[in-house]
């Protein structure tokens, strides 16, 4: 009997009824009986110290039952990389609407007039805004007791400079030498926005016995417990992390945003209390994309060989470290591309400065640079006169190549992404391309890689009575479909139909821990866990199966349907509800499946290279891409469109090829938010543009129609199914195709992001003669 | 905590009027798209609001006998969005109307309450200007009309008196002709960084009347009559329609805002003049 396979097919969410029909629940949604609301009192001032507080008024006002300044909070810090921030402001403030106050009421209303009683006395200190301020002699520091801090790496740090990253390999000096051109240029990108559909949100319950029952806006209970706890001095048995359905994380919700107050407000009255940020607290007060300073230098053989690359970077981490160490590694760790340079150095430096940390955002570093490497690689395919797919196809990574620092890659559909971006773009005819009166279109090319994922994941597969499944994970699907993906692939180990599958919500007391949704590592890391996990329960029936068929255990084969069979031999076989039933009544036990791992393949080879603050020794398996970008260009106004787009990734195998597409569009067009439009703009200390009225991202009119996202599949010989990551390949280089594209259609070259009508139209005058 | 205590639903614009001036904390709510936003942010905290909604003079479009057109304050943006009467010079509005913000606010908002509002970086009052339109009030005196071009005093100023409502947008007989309104924007749905609107009438004896108004570069739209008079001088060549751009980019008072820069938007203005007016030149040409 043949079953269509589940893997690979574009089957529908399993909640996209809930979420079409408006019953998804949220965290704003929840409520528990007796809930107060909660509201904060954010910091006026960039950087200051906290001299006093007068909560009177604001103790004394209606329906207020809690006023917690930082005095209420113990001396603990948490932070993913440096242990350098409380859960709330203590002794000082770093940015403008850091929380110093937290306030719960009977009603919303009532917390947020309150939280406009509270006087606080500060006095105020050198305001450290840019990179240059921070790393000035002399410059106020942000956090005076860094060198004290806890880090959980062997940190690089001193005075404002978080943290130095230096990643090498071969000889630059060398590679200098045997570089017929060498182009060096700088760039520059700026804060983006997660700009996630739902705020950031938290509600927190004590029970009678003094444990914590916490939901919240997250892409991991577990992370979230971890730094709940660390920043509140917890153990981690006080404290339950749960997830309602989350409105999108794009790296804003991995590390903890308010859940630490929120528990604090309910263990101090008691009582149930929830806060959900406003879209403006949600833009000031949670975590944005590091503003980037880059350069770039390239040397290269007149044959288009890449030769030798050194990059700096510069990354204002803002007030609070973060995952800001990571991102910054991972971006030089990305910056030779997927191509082979031998000579290469990549250095970065992080600075705190008085601004809203930075942090996770989809892509992780790699569109920042990116943006940089890959448009260079079009300017020195110009000066060559190299086409410039044919520049990227001649230094492409090979099945035989190592990433940069040595570690091996799985696979490798590179060669392939580029040929289908190339063939379906029609990048050979693009001289002929037509424009229309005052408009200059051109065609951009780029290729990227991205790993899979990292760190620890677990599953455990339990088979009911009646023969149907549970899956536990830990995931969160954060609305880009892994509960989909994981119950397809557990299904079709098991060759059961997808409705005979549920899947557990996360819940740190009953689920494997899950290390989280991020670096685009669900459906490989957690995939790989489930499968593994339902193999253990396919082994375990057909222990039982060999005993009641009086059969070898290899003679037996599962059968669709959820049926064990004597391989051969159709009438002898056993539904999984008779073993299922044996194994809880009568022999055995209960039938469960687990699986855990961490992935431990290391990221770097001492015997290839350098690496100085590396702040991950072990990074995931590597996806790749190519993306072709057509755009039109307004010679009046210098506003770009994007009018098509091909966007490629080796994924080693679509496990749900809509969802797939899904991702690569969606981060096709949050890139093409970062080319054009989106940045985080200070006015001074203070954000010039924390609204949906003066932030703007992409709208479906901006984001072509013809947006065509073609799957390539490679295998990994690891991955579930030979599945890789595809969540934020996607959005590496959209900002550096525009480019490419915008100096196709207008011989101007821009290094600096967004590229908005202005810096556009000012390019091509001053390009022009007499301009 | 919202003052709100009482919302009213008068039946004409006199009634209406008379409502208002019941006191300062009394306010009229149209479609509400921008009132109840500004109530939302704490922005105003009206006690008491007099709804247009059931004002049936304020409803609809009237063709007047004298060929000129009667716009309801009521009229919603998607109302004037696909209304076939806006022809000719008064294109300006149609296409105004369609590039204000998105479908939802489109659905919502009414033209009486951009007018009232004006917002220097709404759509409409360009337009208004351009096409010359009259902008008729009410209140308990009776009506009276005040051009467009000397309705829109200030940042969300206007020549509207205390209890004063807003009744209709008066444009005179459609003549041959052809009107515009070109927007830059961020993205769809953003408030102008710069708007060309035009409207180019050709009159019986073959001369030609011109209107040219700015928006988004200053706290009203910006619009010089010499302008005009070069523009409709100039047979809408491209000199003249540069020397306009010029002059109204030095007449505009813009903005650095997190839109685009000061710089710019008096760099794109002469720019987008010129365009606008080669446009208008062709339609023109077309019309025979
Ligand atoms: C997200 C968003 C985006 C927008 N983008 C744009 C844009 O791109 N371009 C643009 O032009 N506009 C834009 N707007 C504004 C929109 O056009 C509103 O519809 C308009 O400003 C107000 O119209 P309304 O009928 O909703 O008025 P309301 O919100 O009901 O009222 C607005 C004000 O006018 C007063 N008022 C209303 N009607 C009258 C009247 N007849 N007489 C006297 N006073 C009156 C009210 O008291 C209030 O003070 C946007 C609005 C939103 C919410």
């Amino acid at each position: 009997m043949s079953v269509e396979s589940l893997i690979g097919r574009s089957l529908p969410r399993l909640e996209v009824r809930e979420k079409l029909t408006g019953r998804a629940q949220y965290t704003a949604d929840l409520y528990r009986p007796g809930m107060l609301h909660g509201a904060l009192v954010g910091s006026p001032h960039a950087h200051a110290r906290i001299v006093s507080y007068d909560v009177r008024a604001a103790r004394a006002a209606p329906g207020v039952r809690c006023v917690l300044t930082g005095d209420d909070f113990g001396d603990h810090r948490m932070g993913a990389f440096i242990k350098d921030e409380h859960a709330i402001a203590k002794g000082k403030v770093r940015y403008v609407g850091e929380p110093v106050v937290a306030i719960a009421a009977e009603t919303e209303e009532q917390a947020r007039a309150a939280a406009l009683l509270v006087e606080v006395r500060y006095e105020e200190l050198p305001a450290i805004l840019t990179p240059e301020d921070a790393l000035a002699p002399g410059a106020a520091l942000v956090h005076e007791d860094l060198a004290s801090y806890f880090k959980v790496f062997e940190a690089v740090c001193g005075g404002n400079v978080c943290s130095r990253t230096e990643l090498a390999e071969g000889d630059l000096a060398q590679g200098w030498r045997e570089s017929d051109l060498v182009v060096e240029s700088e760039y520059r990108t700026p804060a983006q926005a997660h700009v996630s559909l739902e705020p950031c949100g938290a509600l927190a319950e004590v029970d009678p016995a003094g444990r914590v029952t916490l939901w919240s806006a997250n892409q991991s209970v577990f992370r979230i417990q971890a730094s709940v706890c660390e920043s509140l001095g917890l153990p981690m048995s006080r404290l339950r992390c749960l997830t309602p359905r989350v409105g999108a994380g794009f790296g804003n919700k991995m590390e903890a945003h308010i859940q630490p107050i929120v528990v604090q407000l309910a263990l101090a009255t008691g009582r149930p209390v929830k806060l959900i940020l406003s879209r403006e607290e949600d833009f000031e007060i949670v975590r944005t994309r590091h503003p980037f300073q880059i350069r770039v230098k390239t040397g290269v053989r007149n044959d288009g060989t890449f030769v030798a690359r050194e990059v700096e970077v510069v990354a204002d981490g803002g007030a609070y470290a973060d995952d800001s160490p990571g991102v910054l590694g991972y971006s030089l760790l990305m910056a030779r591309g997927p191509y082979r340079i031998p000579h290469t150095r990549c250095r970065g430096t992080l600075v705190y400065t008085n601004k809203l940390r930075a942090g996770a955002f989809r892509g992780f570093g790699n569109p920042q640079v990116s943006f940089a490497t890959e448009t260079q690689i079009d300017e020195i395919a110009a000066r060559l006169g190299i086409d410039p797919v044919e520049i990227r196809r001649k230094n492409a990574l090979g099945t035989d190549d190592r990433w940069f620092c040595g570690q091996r890659l799985g696979s490798i559909g590179l060669a392939e992404c580029i040929a289908v971006a190339e063939r379906e773009s029609g990048w050979a005819d693009r001289a002929k391309l037509a424009s229309a009166p005052g408009k200059r279109r051109g065609l951009g090319f780029a290729c990227t890689a991205h790993i899979s994922g990292l760190l620890g994941t677990g599953a455990i597969v339990r088979l009911l009575e009646d023969g149907s499944v549970v899956l536990n994970t830990g995931a969160v699907d954060i609305g880009q479909g892994s509960d989909t993906v994981l119950t397809q692939i557990c299904a079709d180990a098991l060759k059961i139909p997808l409705d005979r599958v549920s899947i557990a919500s996360p819940d740190t007391d009953g689920s494997p821990y899950n290390w989280g949704t991020t670096a685009s590592r669900v459906t490989y890391t957690t995939g790989r866990a489930v499968f593994a996990a339902a193999r253990e329960v396919e082994r375990q029936i057909k222990t039982h199966a060999a005993e009641l068929l009086e059969c070898a255990e290899s003679d037996l084969e599962l059968r669709p349907g959820g049926v064990v069979g004597i391989k051969g031999v159709p009438g002898k076989e056993l539904p999984f509800v008779a073993i299922s039933a044996r194994a809880h009544w009568r022999k055995g036990g209960p039938i469960i499946g687990t699986n855990s791992w961490v992935f431990d393949q290391p990221t770097f080879d001492p015997k290839r290279a350098v690496a100085i603050g590396l702040p991950f020794p072990q990074i995931g398996v590597y996806s790749f891409g190519a993306l072709c970008v057509e755009v039109e260009v307004d010679e009046i106004t210098g506003k770009v469109d994007a009018r098509r787009a091909w966007t490629v990734a080796d994924v080693g195998r679509a496990i749900n090829r809509a969802s797939v597409e899904g991702q690569l569009e969606g981060a096709f067009a949050q890139g093409l938010g970062f080319a054009l439009v989106e940045e985080v703009v200070w006015d001074g200390p203070r954000l010039a543009n924390p609204t949906l009225m003066d932030y703007k991202v992409p709208t479906t009119l901006e984001v072509p129609y013809e947006l065509h996202a073609h799957i390539v599949e490679s295998p990994d010989p690891d991955g579930p199914f030979g599945a890789k990551g595809v969540g934020e390949i996607g959005i590496n280089v959209v900002a550096a195709a525009v480019a490419n594209a915008v100096a196709a259609a207008t011989g101007v070259r821009l290094r600096q992001l967004p590229m908005t009508p202005e810096r556009v139209l000012r390019g091509v005058l001053a390009s022009q003669p007499g301009g | 905590m919202s003052a709100l205590k009482q919302v009213h639903f008068p039946k004409t614009p006199e009634e209406a009027a008379r409502l208002l001036a019941r006191g300062d904390g009394v306010r009229c709510l149209a479609g509400g798209a921008s009132l109840v936003a500004m109530m939302n942010l704490d922005l105003v905290d009206p006690d008491e609001l007099v709804s247009l909604a059931e004002v049936a003079e304020l409803k609809g479009i009237a063709s007047l006998p004298d060929g000129g057109l009667r716009i309801g304050a009521m009229t919603r943006h998607r109302e004037l969005e696909t209304e076939a009467r806006l022809a000719g010079p008064f294109a300006v509005l149609r296409e105004a109307a369609g590039k204000v913000a998105n479908p939802p606010v489109r659905n919502m908002g009414t033209i009486g309450g951009v007018v009232a509002l004006a917002d220097p970086a709404a759509d409409y009052p360009s337009a208004l200007v351009a096409a010359d339109a009259v902008i008729e009030l009410a209140s308990e005196r009776g009506r009276r009309r005040v051009p467009a071009r000397e309705f829109f005093v200030g940042l969300y100023a206007t020549a509207l008196a205390p209890a004063e409502i807003v009744s209709a947008i008066l444009l005179p007989p459609a003549a041959a002709g052809v009107g515009l309104y070109d927007k830059l924007a961020r993205v769809a749905g953003d408030h102008a960084i710069v708007s060309v609107a035009l409207a180019v009438t050709r009159r019986p004896r073959g001369d030609l009347g011109v209107g040219l108004a700015i928006g988004g570069c200053g706290l009203t739209p910006v619009h010089r009559a010499e302008a005009d008079v070069l523009l409709a001088a100039g047979a809408l060549g491209d000199a003249a329609a540069r020397r306009a751009g010029e002059l109204l980019a030095a007449a505009a008072d813009p903005l650095n805002d997190v839109r685009a820069s000061a710089d710019y938007r008096r760099l794109a203005i002469p720019r987008m003049v010129t365009r606008a007016v080669a446009r208008a030149r062709e339609e023109l040409g077309r019309l025979g």
